[in-house]
């Protein structure tokens, strides 16, 4: 076998550390290396944004990053999203109240894409919101439902500050 | 002729969830990651396969030296055809061509003599990794006779051609050719005021879930038996062909379909790695898995028709012939359904329109291509797409709104159930109607003064309709593809309540639908109630997803369960209450008398109905549970006398409409706005119903523009991944705009319709005809699908 590297990384506030095969991607790393599995896997070409993540403030796909590249990171994940305290983070909620994904299989990149969106711009247009998800596929909804979630829970966030 | 239902129409008193925009159950759980799909188990001792695929088109496997790679230490098992052959049968057709007349050929989980197609297994491998397991087949080392191939549909119909299989019963391509002939075609166009020529081609096209396909087969050598975490649409059917090919009784298989992510077709039974990895478990006693990659995803397509056409028409615009004589490329042969594809494509001729002389043959032929799969629409879809060009041609040649031709041609209100020509039985539907709420959304009436005005600018733009008929929830004859559906309803002691069903969800969320039945018929809140699906130990025998089947199969399944149950209830709560059954209400989760303040609570009827048995629920049965099947009605396999069947109980329909604007000088096209009226009889939920519209009607955005599984002349695949294989973003593409008219279905117990494969037709069929009407200025004229850039700009030279 190949040697191994060490990397240390922080998944969702938790200290974590492995020796992994260096030729690792980030993804791969992520669910198998480190369990958080609702990270998915669409197509390793950095196409469908399935396997999106958070890595030290932005928001990556991690089949594009190699997990060796990323020792020292910060990484949050779909499991990372909601608050500590239970309850569902404001985005989600909206993706359920308006049925923005069916299979949630893309959920992972549907719901980063929207928070880093709302974080930047408070009061997205339809057309903002369009090409704030266009990295990311999904075969289900037709995009319909989604734009409309991501409207609803910028929205209600902009009525709670 | 129409059958009367047996069952009352009624629906229960209080709808507190049926028709309601009821959440997807267990969202919660989907946002924040927690749900398993298949790639997300974990079992001890998982080993992992990959599968060596052909680099030819058309081969004779000389040899397979599998020596070197045995000798890897990564290398746990290495199998060859021949070797596979000593563990499995061929796959059976889970619809068979032979059924109807047609050819067959065996399927095996790895080819054997040799290879029809770029892609092919030849040989597999396990390791501990998918990694390992990936780089030993470069030690795997093949001997090939490489033989002359075909791609083309036409081609490999003339004389000379390569023939695919050199078996008993092959002696040209021809899979199967099947008539739906009906009048005297050629004396109705000699009476014709005018008849037009043309052609149309639909390309290959295919699903594409972002979840791939993926197995987990796991023997179990003491118990005899397997466990099979699949990614499947289809777990109990699923059961029986691989019960066949692997010389088990489907007793010894246990197939448990986790969450899936998406299916849309792609995930029906029949593909070679789903007995693959069960003979490798068998062979290992370990868990054995296999993620499907999106190149391997790629290869199973759709749908490859061309059309060649002749419309014998009046100068009022009423057509009164057809005939449209198609080839359909359904590739290689495959076990999977796909090629059944180009059956209900002939059969859906000619949709809602009322044509007296009908001449349609289709000719599915087999080429080096690989295999076609299921794909939303299952074949309905093309004949959306044509028979809408049709009618644009028709306008164009007598001067006659296209609009306005549409309804000169529709069925009327009046005349359903109608049957047509090829012996389907339309069951209700308003197209008249239908067709002016969809005009009305993007403003028909004010657009031809758009268009000129944008004309004179220089930009073109265009307006396309397109009516759609969507027959749903089939019933195959001979096939495992049935049309009835199971589902139990239990109520334990404290009153809560399992729903298990035959019936599957890829996502759609029909398990939400199917609880907002229960809980509405047994009076109980929507969140006491858990759905199981997919486990063929536990759930009642079904058949899973497919053809819109969900609520009208599995839905009033589920009602006639609910209602055994009530009927257990009302019983024992009238003599608790001292009241009459007739009096008595439920709901919130209560049993109380109208007019009066006496109630009981539900879960304490139940807990009698378990505890005093003998005492106060002496007069009935328990335990609260039952199980229940629906057969809906309209259905018909008996052949009339013409030798048709009726396979369909239920017929959606819609009308979309679209608006374009193509780039003359580089083919674009920008669609810019899309409307559509659905009517798929009662909803139980409104919003999964849209939901599943938005989704097929973006699919078919994406065939009318973009989606093309394009090969290259040496037979590989150019559209081997995301990166060409184009399918829409959010912002290439506007809003599904959706309105609804209900015209609830006579047969079947809620009144509800098929839902889902409707929208993928429609939707294409109205960007060609917008793509047609924004270019006509031009003279250019485009006879093909995709409209991507590449096509358009050719339909413009061509008219230069």
């Amino acid at each position: 076998m190949s040697d191994t590297i060490h990397i240390e990384l922080t998944i969702n506030g938790a200290a974590k550390s492995a020796d992994i095969d260096p030729r690792l991607l980030l993804v791969e790393a992520i669910r198998d290396t480190f369990g958080y599995k609702g990270t998915h896997i669409g197509c390793l070409t950095g196409d469908c944004g399935a396997c999106t993540i958070e890595l030290n403030g932005e928001i990556e796909k991690s089949c594009l990053v190699l997990a060796a590249s990323a020792d020292g990171g910060e990484i949050r994940t779909i499991e990372g999203i909601a608050p500590d305290d239970g309850g569902l983070h404001p985005v989600q909620q909206a993706f359920w109240d308006e049925y923005g994904f069916q299979c949630g299989y893309c959920l992972p990149g549907m719901l980063f894409a929207a928070l880093d969106l709302i974080e930047s711009n408070p009061t997205p247009d339809e057309a903002q919101i369009r090409h704030a998800i266009s990295g990311n596929y999904c075969r289900c909804t037709g995009y319909n439902n989604i734009v409309t979630s991501i409207q609803t829970a910028a929205q209600r966030m902009a009525a709670a500050k | 002729m129409s059958v009367a239902s047996p069952y009352p129409k009624a629906v229960p008193e209080a709808n507190r969830y049926i028709g309601q925009r009821s959440r997807k159950l267990k969202g919660d759980q989907f946002l924040t990651g927690k749900t398993e799909y298949v790639n997300d188990l974990e079992l001890l001792g998982t080993v992992h396969m990959s599968v060596l695929r052909s680099p030819h088109p058309h081969a004779r496997i000389r040899n397979v030296d599998l020596s070197r790679v045995r000798q890897d230490p990564r290398c746990i098992s290495a199998l060859d055809g021949e070797e596979a052959k000593q563990h499995a049968d061929p796959i059976p057709h889970f619809i068979s061509a032979a059924v109807f007349g047609g050819k067959y050929n065996d399927v095996r989980v790895i080819a054997t003599g040799k290879v029809t197609y770029r892609g092919q297994i030849v040989a597999a491998v396990v390791a501990p990794s998918r990694g390992d397991a990936d780089a030993l087949l470069d030690l795997i080392d093949v001997d090939y006779e490489v033989l002359p191939f075909v791609l083309d549909g036409d081609e490999a119909l003339e004389p000379g051609a390569p023939l695919l299989y050199d078996t008993e019963g092959w002696e040209d391509n021809v899979v199967i050719r099947i008539p739906f002939v009906e009048g005297d075609f050629d004396a109705a166009a000699a009476g014709a005021d005018h008849t037009l020529e043309d052609t149309f081609y639909h390309h290959r096209y295919s699903t594409q879930p972002i979840e791939t396909r993926g197995y987990i087969a796991s023997w179990d050598p003491r118990a005899e038996a397997y466990t099979l975490h699949f990614a499947t649409q289809n777990p109990h059917p699923l059961r029986w062909v691989l019960s066949a090919a692997l010389r088990v009784s489907e007793a010894q298989i246990r197939i448990i379909a986790p969450t899936i992510g998406g299916g849309f077709g792609l995930k029906m039974p029949g593909h070679p790695e789903e007995g693959l990895t069960c003979v490798f478990s068998r062979i290992l006693g370990k868990p054995v898995k296999w993620i499907e990659e999106r190149d391997e995803a790629l290869l199973l397509g759709a749908r490859e028709h061309f059309h060649r056409f002749k419309v014998a028409f009046n100068a009022d615009g009423k057509i009164v012939g057809l005939r449209n004589h198609f080839t359909a490329n359904v590739g290689s042969i495959s076990a999977c359904p796909g090629w059944g594809m180009a059956f209900l494509a002939g059969l859906s001729f000619p949709t809602g329109y009322k044509i007296p002389a009908t001449d349609v043959v289709v000719t599915a032929v087999t080429t080096n291509k690989a295999p076609w799969q299921a794909a939303r629409g299952y074949g309905k879809e093309g004949p959306q797409i044509v028979m809408e060009r049709i009618i644009d041609l028709v306008a164009e040649a007598t001067g006659i709104d296209p609009a306005e031709v549409r309804r000169r041609n529709f069925i009327n209100k009046d005349e359903f159930p109608y049957k047509t020509n090829s012996g389907l039985n339309i069951d209700s539907g308003d197209y008249h109607q239908a067709l002016e709420t969809a005009l009305k959304l993007l403003d028909y009436d004010g657009f031809k003064a758009k268009q000129a005005a944008a004309l004179a600018e220089g930009r073109h733009i265009g307006f396309g309709i397109a009516f759609e008929l969507t027959p749903e929830s089939a019933d195959i004859p001979g096939t495992i593809v049935g049309g009835y559906d199971t589902s139990t309803v239990k109520m334990d002691p404290s009153g809560k309540v399992t729903l298990l069903t035959g019936v599957t969800t890829p996502g759609s969320g029909n398990d939400g639908g199917i609880a907002q039945i229960v809980a509405d018929t047994l009076g109980v809140d929507l969140d006491g109630i858990t759905v199981i699906q997919g486990d063929t130990d536990i759930c009642p025998y079904g058949f899973g997803n497919y053809s819109g089947r969900s609520m009208v199969s599995g839905g009033n399944a589920a009602l006639l369960a609910a209602r055994d149950i009530r009927v257990k209830l009302s019983k024992v709560a009238a003599f608790m209450l001292e009241a009459a059954e007739d009096d008595l209400v439920f709901d919130q989760g209560k049993i109380s008398v109208a007019g009066t303040d006496k109630a009981v609570a539900i879960k304490d009827v139940a807990n009698v109905i378990y505890t005093l048995a003998f005492a106060t629920a002496h007069m009935v049965e328990p335990p609260l549970e039952a199980t229940r099947v629906y057969k809906p009605d309209n259905i018909v396999h008996f052949p009339d006398e013409k030798g048709r069947i009726q396979p369909y109980p239920t017929y959606s329909n819609a009308v979309h409409v679209a608006i374009v604007e193509v780039d003359t000088e580089t083919g674009k096209v920008d669609l810019q706005r899309f409307g559509v009226l659905h009517d798929c009889g009662n909803m139980i939920n409104p919003m999964f119903v849209e939901g599943q519209m938005h989704g097929a009607a973006v699919m078919g955005f994406g065939a009318a523009l973009s989606e093309e599984c394009k090969y290259n002349a040496d037979g590989s695949l150019a559209a081997d991944r995301f990166k060409t294989y184009m399918m829409q973003r959010a912002n290439e593409i506007p809003m599904v705009e959706v309105e609804h008219q209900v015209t609830p279905s006579p047969f079947t117990l809620l009144g509800v319709k098929g839902a889902g494969e409707a929208g993928v037709g429609g939707a294409a069929g109205a960007i060609i005809n917008a793509v047609n009407d924004a270019i006509r200025p031009t003279g250019a004229r485009l006879r093909r699908t995709p409209a991507s850039p590449i096509h358009v700009l050719a339909a413009l030279k061509e008219a230069q």
